[in-house]
């Protein structure tokens, strides 16, 4: 993730991800610091060669989720009990069946915007933000592998990039 | 190990289950009233607990088959295995449908002539409830169930010797799939309608076919889940791993919540109308049996739920076998209380042999009756010794049926167009 400014970055373009997956295993392997890889799609395999943590926005939903299931359910206890108490069609005023449909709603609502907002800010997006991506390509069919090139060496880079087959090189400043 | 024995000693467990079941069955009519009445409840719950069981292993072949999913090909003969018991359910519901005719019991009430003559709810749904419907029913679905799933066993079969890559077995298997479908779509609502929902003859919910339907495919899967682990325990089925049981775990905790949504939209709109012959159903439930009813519930969807929800615990065998068993027992106590309540109101409004004679004569009869209920109505509010007993031998007939027919084949299919994907499933 793109978070410090005026970082040089070396990249290489892959076409295929397979070639992307060798190049990770391979740079692994000859202990060379990956900055970061993108992916027009999730490539299967890629995050336990990465070494990448099961992410952690799950148990966010799960959080959201309950925060939703609690807000709808004692909101309307307290307002069918206490605030505002009216008979429905002979029902007691506490009539749980009824509360069910709507607490299941906002429990979803809850974890729907509670993740999609969490995701956004980890992942610096937003309204308005500019994003600090390396090449339109790797939306659409380029399967790119970045080196910081304060951490691993530019020539040495690009060199790893070549041997591996990578498409196109290029270097950028963040 | 590709090809299944059946230990001798679990043999001997299986037939000493079996046993026990007949002991049960055995010890059940000697104490009974005079229909029978908790006798045959409980072969009509297991018969069609468990034929139903083998009926949604039928229909998940076929609905695999048709979608061209390939994950479960590596263990699908444990599918086609259940779906063999067909011929045994098909054997168990053919005595009971028989029953009806030669009135050895009294579970369902539009099978009293007398009582359908006076009734004009029930004279009205005669068309439907009736024993010749029922005797067909039983006898043409369920044998055309046993005719597809026999098909779609012998196609995978014969693909193991003569396969090859122009896949024609396969080919076949899917225009047999897609042909079952709606027609085991349809009948499968229609007999569960016989079996079980016409227990409570003047009551009917458009939704109760789906939710026992529901019911029997969490069990299918449940089953489906110990089977595959008792058999990686004995040194079967290497290929198949916790990738696959990760995604039987994703089924087990999907149709619990399905189950539960369908439960309660039957339910809450039963509830919320409160009319009244709609809410005799849940009314009679909610009052004579209050612990299963709201076990049923908790059982059933909150420990699926809440412990299957997280990503490890689909995967490790110890926490989906613990979850896959309260969920078998738990949806086996959900088709007890779908047929108990009901059989126990037909049988003590019908009181002795001659009921409606009895009934006329007021309290005297109504004490008479209360006092014939009394005798099996343990085994009724709550399931006794005997019901587990039961449950055990059907089983016991239901494991011992399967992995006979498991043991006739390779476990893992040969030539299947979609093995190569299943042997390297995976799912993160």
């Amino acid at each position: 993730m793109a978070q410090h400014n005026h970082t040089e970055v070396v990249y290489g373009l892959y076409n295929d991800e397979e070639d992307l997956l060798h190049a990770v295993k391979e740079a692994q392997n000859g202990h060379l610091d990956i900055y970061d890889v993108f992916t027009p799609f999730p490539v299967h395999g890629l995050d336990p060669i990465l070494g990448l943590e099961e992410s952690r926005l799950h148990q966010a939903g799960f959080i959201y989720g309950a925060l939703g299931t609690m807000t709808a359910f004692l909101g309307m206890t307290w307002i069918f009990t206490k605030d505002w108490p009216n008979i429905f069609g002979g029902k007691p005023y506490w009539s749980v069946p009824a509360f069910i449909p709507i607490t299941f709603e906002l429990t979803v609502l809850f974890a729907a915007i509670g993740m999609t907002v969490t995701f956004y800010i980890i992942n610096g997006l937003g309204p308005g933000v500019v994003s600090k991506h390396l090449d339109d390509r790797i939306t659409d069919d380029k399967f790119c592998l970045a080196f910081d090139a304060a951490v691993v060496d530019k020539q040495k880079a690009e060199s790893f990039l070549k041997s591996t087959g990578a498409a196109e090189i290029h270097s950028k400043t963040l | 190990m590709n090809q299944y024995t059946i230990k001798p000693a679990h043999r001997n467990i299986l037939f000493g289950a079996m046993a026990l079941g007949v002991l049960s069955m055995a010890l059940t009519w000697l104490g009974d009233d005079a229909h029978h009445t908790r006798f045959w409840t409980n072969f009509l719950h297991n018969s069609v607990f468990f034929t139903m069981v083998s009926a949604m292993a039928l229909f998940f072949i076929a609905a695999c088959v048709t979608a061209y999913a390939g994950w479960h090909t590596v263990f699908k003969r444990i599918w086609e295995a259940y779906s063999m018991f067909l011929f045994v359910g098909l054997g168990l519901l053919f005595i009971v449908a028989l029953g009806v005719f030669m009135h050895w019991h009294h579970l369902y009430h539009w099978a009293d002539e007398a009582s359908v003559e006076t009734d004009a709810v029930l004279k009205g749904k005669s068309s439907f409830l009736n024993k010749n419907w029922y005797m067909f029913g039983t006898i043409i679905f369920v044998g055309l169930w046993a005719f597809f799933a026999l098909k779609l066993r012998s196609l995978s079969l014969s693909e193991d010797n003569t396969g090859d890559a122009n896949y024609a077995q396969h080919k076949s298997m899917r225009v047999y799939a897609a042909i079952l479908l709606p027609v085991f779509g349809f009948s499968s609502a229609a007999m569960i309608w016989q079996w079980v929902m016409s227990v409570d003859a003047h009551w009917y919910s458009t939704l109760f076919a789906w939710y026992s339907t529901a019911s029997a495919f969490v069990t299918m899967i449940a089953i489906t889940i110990l089977t595959l682990i008792y058999l990686k325990s004995n040194g079967y089925y290497e290929n198949v791993t916790q990738h696959h049981i990760h995604d039987l775990g994703k089924f087990l905790f999907a149709i619990s919540v399905f189950w539960t949504y369908l439960w309660f939209s039957q339910f809450m709109l039963i509830w919320y109308a409160n009319i009244g012959e709609e809410t005799i159903y849940f009314k009679e439930r909610y009052n004579n049996y209050p612990i299963l009813f709201f076990a049923n519930l908790g059982v059933n969807f909150l420990v699926p739920f809440l412990i299957l929800m997280r990503n490890d615990t689909k995967r490790k065998f110890g926490s989906v076998s613990f979850v896959a068993i309260i969920v078998l027992l738990g949806h086996w106590v959900d088709y007890f209380l779908m047929i108990k309540p009901g059989a126990l109101i037909t049988a003590s409004h019908a009181g002795g042999v001659e009921g409606h004679a009895e009934e006329s004569h007021g309290a005297e009869a109504g004490h008479h009756a209360a006092e014939h209920v009394s005798t099996f109505v343990d085994g009724f509010t709550i399931p006794g010794l005997l019901e587990l007993g039961t449950f055990l031998g059907f089983f016991g007939l239901f494991a011992f049926v399967s992995l006979t027919v498991l043991s006739k084949a390779a476990l893992t299919p040969k030539n299947d167009p979609y093995l190569e994907e299943s042997i390297h499933h995976h799912v993160v």
